[in-house]
């Protein structure tokens, strides 16, 4: 009798941006691309492109500091029951700054600055959401769940 | 690339109440156009605001934070705020930041003009 193996992840895509402002909007489309129209409902694709650009701009002016060379890495992978996307800079483990969660009304008083909405929209737009540092590289790790899971 | 591609254009229906037409890419850096379009749109004077979003193609949270900015300028000013044409994942977006409590979404102009009275 034979084990059935899992089916291993797959790299679907792999890519770098440089870590100009902007450039989010580039890292969607081409994480867009990369998936097959099959995989993920319209809407699935909506809710994962915004996580990726909210994830690509974090990236860009938290992990890398805005430093254009410093390149932002974008990976595409598909395994069954899900799709994942990483985003990775080079900031390291970031200082613990979690701060409170956006709330409009004390944004509408001023107790709360205007922005600031980024890592909430990410959490509540993906199926899961994970973070993993690995010396100077600091990855967010965005998963969407397909068919009968999601 | 830093620049998004958007235009705000106001349209000034009558004394009380304006539209902006809002198209193309809605991020932080669009502030100086949305105020812009603010004070076209009759600035404190417009007891009504309606946003038209029918040509949006893309909201970041930079964009979230600037129609925050937006709200508290109209709240200071006691001005309504309504708005229109969202699909429906900016809807959502709406419903998650709760936007939609202070912004009244509706289909289209005609109906966020007979509701845009209401609170």
């Amino acid at each position: 009798m034979t084990a059935v193996q899992p089916e291993p992840r797959r790299l679907l895509a792999s890519f770098t941006v440089a870590s100009r402002e902007g450039v989010e909007r580039l890292a969607l489309r081409r994480v867009s691309r990369a998936l097959p129209p099959e995989l993920l409902s319209g809407e699935q694709q909506e809710r994962l492109q915004t996580a990726v650009a909210e994830a690509t701009m974090n990236a860009i002016e938290h992990g890398n500091r805005g430093v254009a060379r410093v390149p932002v890495q974008i990976q595409v992978f598909h395994s069954p029951g899900e799709v994942v996307v990483s985003i990775s800079d080079q900031g390291g483990a970031p200082a613990e700054v979690k701060g409170p969660e956006p709330d409009l009304e004390l944004k509408l008083i001023g107790e709360q600055p205007p922005r600031g909405w980024g890592l909430f929209l990410i959490r509540h737009m993906v199926d899961q959401m994970d973070v993993t540092t690995d010396g100077a590289r600091h990855t967010v790790w965005l998963t969407m769940r397909t068919g009968a899971g999601a | 690339m830093a620049d998004a591609i958007v235009t705000m254009e106001a349209r000034r229906l009558d004394e009380r109440t304006s539209v902006v037409d809002i198209s193309g890419e809605v991020t932080s850096s669009c502030e100086p156009a949305l105020m812009a379009a603010y004070e076209a749109a009759g600035g404190p004077r417009a007891q009504r605001l309606i946003l038209n979003f029918s040509g949006l193609e893309y909201m970041n949270s930079g964009g979230i934070g600037m129609l925050v900015t937006l709200l508290v300028r109209a709240k200071r000013q006691h001005q309504q705020l309504a708005a229109y044409g969202l699909s429906q994942h900016y809807r959502q977006i709406f419903e998650l930041t709760r936007l939609d409590e202070v912004i009244a979404i509706f289909d289209d102009e005609p109906a966020a003009l007979a509701g845009a009275g209401r609170p």
